[in-house]
């Protein structure tokens, strides 16, 4: 302040608050501009329609007593308190409550088996085809195609393939290789969580080699002719250079995967149907069964607010841990 | 023995080559899938249940079977609608939400970009039931009639694919220089003229990929479908969970819905696979 050079800025900031304010400058003077909302009123109306009002709207009824008797009411349905979550959550009387934790082991199980199964094979498959060779760019065409056969039928294709005496799987793994003596049953019991794992595995690992392929790509590549100079081998170099530079990628697929993996429906209902069994059992087929073919629909609201708020936890713990890697946009 | 024998360069080059056959490797195993899709819709159900192929054989035998075992027709002329009329609107309305985002700082534009990701925080379970009753309520006092229409479910999905279109169309619009835009106006254009006639043309391959994207992702969906039609909108994926659940043992003409199913998703992201690629993976490098 003692800098003369700053005195006439101090000057004009005590007089305007005297005077009115000089005119401002042309590119200030032009009112605010309504054309950002004209462009996104149309998204935000449906948006609003389709998913705020009717989330409040299951928000509202997983307080209320909703069943096949009050249905007529709708959301005039007398209200329950908190009564719908504590008997899913602790009420050993109530049949869904065991329903409802099966299912949440089973969705865990399935998202973790599915998201580091499609990351961990989809990466080794992008270093594979990040390799110069001939035929690389119709390799890495016809890579994608398991990931645009639609849900249904990819459940459909591998509930066949999954057959114990006549699917392709049991004849490959014993009649032809040998590589078990007996043959399993996928269908039934404990291995249905396998059945829809490798098959959700085999669906999501197109877009993660895409994602990373796109992501090794942008790696400097003097980087790690530096360090290939240095003496670093080729593990060291993946695990120093190549693993930290897709670390926002990473995040990226963890953060969607989860989510998109914790909300699976099609694959489990369409091979099993609306029940998938104890050890398939997940939660939006558990879900969608109490409301829809049980009719227990303020049970049901319920349980879909919970798995809404374990998404929400999900995604401050991945902020918590993947925060640096956000890029300011 | 040999192998010690060998030069560092030969070794290198039998390390390539061995990396080069596990591609391929991995590559057909990805794609055995497919075939075997393929290759079971053209074989005959005596044959699939008792597990003999005869490859060498086809015949489209179950295709015709199919069709006359289910309305087949209805579920992939119900699909091909609803799919389209909803990525087409899913697209024009992300086309211009994509651009306010893109290009202009407003109030409102970090709560708006926050509540388009938040959507697909809802588990569809949780929106269904209200989204039906929504539906029951506009026929009772408005006279619209939205459940089992084709009219319902696009509206449906055109909220469903919408979010996940804006983020797909701010990246390609970020990608399309300011200059042009500052031009069109120094032209005289309006702000709105010059997104219309200048940035969309510009922006038609991101257009394109949005529109296949959200086309993807409506073909896909089952569980707002399984619930808002009885049967005048339903579409493929309810044909084929009827198909299970009344013909199962019919695997052959199951193997064929299946490749009818798939086929109009393969040939739209052929089509546009190019700028398909490109928008997924500005969208996920750029987050």
């Amino acid at each position: 302040m003692s800098t003369p050079t700053l005195q006439p800025e101090v000057r004009a900031e005590v007089t305007t608050t005297n005077r009115p304010p000089r005119p401002p400058s042309p590119r200030r003077r032009k009112r605010p501009n309504r054309l950002p909302y004209a462009l996104i009123a149309p998204a935000l109306v449906v948006m609003v329609l389709i998913h705020v009002l009717p989330a409040i709207g299951g928000l509202v009824l997983s307080f209320k007593k909703f069943n096949i008797f009050t249905f007529r009411e709708l959301f005039g349905a007398p209200w329950n308190g908190l009564e719908n979550y504590r008997s899913i959550l602790l009420d050993t009387d109530n049949p869904l409550h065991s329903g409802f934790w099966g299912a949440v082991v089973n969705t865990v199980q399935y998202t973790f088996w599915t998201v580091s199964g499609t990351l961990v094979l989809g990466l080794a498959v992008a270093l594979l085809l990040n390799r110069k060779m001939r035929g690389q760019r119709v390799a890495r065409t016809l890579m994608l195609v398991p990931w645009i056969v639609p849900s249904y039928v990819v459940a459909v294709l591998w509930s066949f393939m999954w057959q114990s005496d006549v699917g392709i799987i049991n004849k490959v793994l014993v009649d032809y290789t040998h590589l078990l003596g007996h043959r399993p049953i996928w269908l039934l019991g404990p291995n249905t969580m396998w059945a829809i794992v490798i098959p959700s595995i085999w669906r999501g690992m197109p877009l993660a080699i895409l994602i990373f392929l796109a992501g090794l790509a942008a790696q400097p590549q003097e980087l790690h002719e530096a360090a290939a100079i240095d003496g670093a081998g080729p593990w060291r170099r993946f695990r120093f250079i190549t693993l930290p530079l897709l670390r926002p990628l990473i995040g990226v697929q963890l953060l969607f995967g989860v989510i998109y993996a914790a909300y699976q429906y099609a694959i489990p209902t369409v091979m099993f149907g609306s029940n998938p069994g104890p050890d398939a059992d997940l939660m939006m087929t558990f879900i969608v069964r109490q409301s829809f073919s049980n009719s227990l629909y303020g049970l049901g609201a319920a349980a879909s607010t919970m798995l809404m708020l374990a998404m929400l936890a999900w995604v401050a713990v991945w902020y918590r841990a993947f925060r640096r890697d956000l890029e300011v946009t | 023995m040999t192998a010690i024998t060998l030069s560092p360069r030969a070794r290198k080059r039998i390390v390539a080559r061995g990396l080069d056959a596990l591609t391929w490797l991995v590559l057909a195993l990805m794609l055995a899938p497919v075939f075997w899709l393929v290759a079971s819709s053209l074989q005959n159900d005596g044959q699939l249940a008792r597990g003999s192929y005869d490859l060498l054989h086809p015949t489209f035998q179950a295709f015709r079977d199919m069709w006359k075992t289910i309305d087949f027709e209805r579920y992939l002329i119900n699909s091909a609608i609803i799919c389209t009329v909803a990525a087409l609107l899913a697209t024009a309305f992300a086309s211009t939400a994509g651009y306010a985002l893109a290009r202009f700082r407003f109030r409102g534009a970090k709560p708006f970009g926050l509540a388009v990701i938040g959507t697909q925080l809802i588990p569809g379970s949780m929106f269904l039931l209200p989204v039906f009753i929504g539906f029951l309520w506009l026929k009772q006092h408005v006279g619209i009639t939205l459940f089992d229409t084709r009219l319902g479910m696009i509206l449906v999905y055109t909220a469903f694919f919408t979010p996940v279109a804006i983020y797909f169309m701010r990246s390609f619009f970020q990608a399309i220089p300011r200059d042009l835009e500052e031009a069109a106006q120094v032209d005289g254009c309006t702000q709105f003229s010059a997104f219309v006639r200048i940035i969309l043309p510009s922006a038609a391959p991101g257009l394109v990929a949005t529109f296949v994207y959200a086309f993807l992702f409506a073909w896909d969906e089952l569980l707002f479908v399984a619930a808002l039609t009885e049967h005048n909108a339903e579409t493929l994926p309810l044909g084929i969970r009827l198909f299970i659940g009344n013909y199962s043992q019919y695997y052959g003409q199951l193997m064929a819905a299946g490749v009818i199913s798939t086929i109009p998703v393969v040939v739209a992201f052929f089509a546009a696979q190019r700028w398909l690629v490109r928008g997924i993976t500005a969208g996920a490098v750029k987050g």
